[in-house]
């Protein structure tokens, strides 16, 4: 098992954002959570990524307890985050960002970048500009592209389709299916329940801070509830 | 003619000072996003170290300014660990007032070690003759070369490290996003940590500066030039490097120009009206510029 969360607790301040949820994500796996605004996808992985911490239980990668491990540790594990809104640095070049990805290793190589030009051409062209006169959708494919560049074994996206354009999506979902077939273990939090379903080996939903389902991709994009709740039909 | 010439170069030399006190200024507000009203004081620990190494231990200004260089980095990241680390999630009035009560302890230390009469500050260029341009109508002392070109190469070497070495970058993505920073693996404390630590070096650098051009040494020595070099860095626009630096420069200018050819008791004054009509008309400062995010 590559991540395994048990019984997490998390608060901000007095609110109880996350009430005990528990789920794994094995080697080679698309993991979705799922759920409406609110649920606690974010904050699930906020605590995975070390940027908040548990009140109680356990988080394990790799066999190692990382509940309590300060965030900057993790990436150097091989765990990497494409944070909500992006986050990547405006100020700099979309170069300088990459290298920033890569902050862990000594010196980023050439196929370092290769590596990430070759799923985001784009970037490739616009290699020297300040990564803040990007369209949305570079934005997404550089925040992206600078997780990458630390090689994670498990890469978490937080809402990658959020604020772009449909046929973006459909781009952005089809580069994480490029990312899973180089052998990038995958923990999705998406509110696009359809296009996270389709890609996911196995998901989880959540409402307000627990896991109200779980199961294959499949299974729940078919489900009664799923569809009612979050597919529209 | 000769009197703007030398009121322009000796302008330009206190405004070197305020300069590198500003860049210390700017740094920190632009990673750690706080006011550290404590840095001027820091200017006056750095030049009582100087002080004590060349008066009291007879050492050369060299190993002086080395000695007032190590004491205030490490003092930087003292009071930074100390003072302002368990601050950081709390709001800015709470780290203002921290400042500012740093601030007091470094003056009533230093009172109570080296009290309250005034040093004389011996100068670290005694060797250097003032040189003569325009047939002797113009002299320019050692110590105003000394400054400019410290100035020159503290610039210098600072922009380099920030655009090129890792950990200038590391602290350019911190100074813009520390969550983002983080998810990098940037060791967020530390990198606020090594700001805290060059801006205290080139504070004690500023301070063996200042107090050789105004040998006057006591425990408030650094409280106006700090206050001068903070509004510099507003004037060039807070958190921008180059902006302290300009920002720096033509303060001491304009000082100069109003002690010389306005009022001496009003030069503040004039240089503080300055600041206002300045931030009036651009708010973020000079250099100062506002990045709008995408969506």
């Amino acid at each position: 098992m590559m991540l395994s969360v048990e019984n997490i607790d998390v608060f901000y301040g007095a609110i109880h954002a996350i009430k005990g949820i528990s789920f794994d994500v094995n080697e080679g796996e698309i993991v979705a959570l799922i759920g409406a605004n609110g649920a606690g996808k974010s904050t699930t992985l906020k605590t995975i990524s070390g940027i908040m911490h548990p009140r109680n239980g356990k988080i394990t990668f790799l066999g190692e307890d990382i509940t309590h491990t300060d965030g900057y540790k993790l990436p150097a594990k091989g765990l990497a985050q494409v944070p909500e809104g992006r986050r990547i640095f405006l100020q700099m070049t979309v170069m300088e960002n990459l290298e920033m990805g890569a902050f862990v290793q000594k010196k980023p190589t050439e196929e370092d970048f290769e590596n990430v030009f070759t799923h985001f051409p784009r970037l490739k062209e616009r290699r020297s500009q300040i990564a803040g006169t990007l369209s949305g959708g570079e934005q997404q494919m550089l925040a992206m592209g600078r997780a990458l560049m630390s090689h994670p074994k498990l890469l978490m996206l937080d809402e990658p389709s959020m604020g772009l354009a449909p046929i973006l999506v459909e781009e952005i979902f089809n580069i994480i299916r490029e990312f899973h077939a180089a052998g990038t273990t995958i923990l999705l939090v998406e509110q696009n329940a359809e296009m996270a379903l389709q890609v996911a080996d196995r998901a989880y939903v959540l409402e307000s801070g627990v896991i109200a389902l779980s199961g294959t991709g499949k299974e729940l994009a078919e489900s009664d509830a799923i569809k009612k709740a979050y597919l529209g039909g | 003619m000769m009197g703007i010439l030398s009121n322009l170069i000796s302008g330009i030399s206190l405004g070197s000072i305020y300069a590198i006190i500003a860049l210390g200024y700017t740094m920190v507000y632009g990673i750690a996003k706080m006011l550290n009203f404590a840095h001027g004081d820091v200017i006056m620990v750095g030049a009582y170290i100087c002080y004590c190494a060349i008066s009291y231990l007879g050492l050369p200004p060299l190993v002086g300014i080395v000695m007032a260089i190590c004491v205030c980095t490490v003092l930087g990241i003292v009071i930074e660990g100390l003072a302002y680390k368990p601050l950081r999630s709390a709001p800015s009035l709470a780290v203002l007032i921290t400042a500012i009560g740093v601030s007091y302890f470094l003056q009533n230390s230093a009172l109570l070690i080296w009290k309250s009469d005034p040093k004389v500050f011996p100068s670290i260029v005694k060797s250097m003759q003032p040189v003569q341009l325009f047939g002797g109508q113009l002299a320019i002392s050692g110590i105003t070369i000394v400054t400019v070109l410290c100035c020159v190469v503290v610039m210098t070497c600072l922009t380099l490290f920030i655009s090129k070495s890792k950990t200038g970058k590391a602290m350019r993505a911190v100074s813009e996003d520390k969550v983002a920073a983080q998810l990098m693996g940037i060791n967020v404390n530390g990198t606020i940590s090594v700001t805290f630590a060059i801006g205290s070096g080139l504070a004690a650098v500023a301070g063996v500066l200042l107090c050789s051009a105004y040998p006057t040494l006591i425990p408030t020595t650094g409280a106006m030039p700090g206050i001068k070099a903070f509004t510099a860095a507003v004037f060039g626009g807070i958190g921008s490097i180059p902006g302290a630096m300009l920002g720096g420069i033509l303060l001491g200018i304009i000082e100069l120009f109003a002690k010389s050819y306005i009022s001496t008791q009003f030069s503040d004054a004039i240089v503080f009206a300055v600041l206002i009509i300045v931030l009036l008309i651009k708010p973020t400062g000079l250099l100062g510029k506002k990045v709008s995010e995408k969506v």
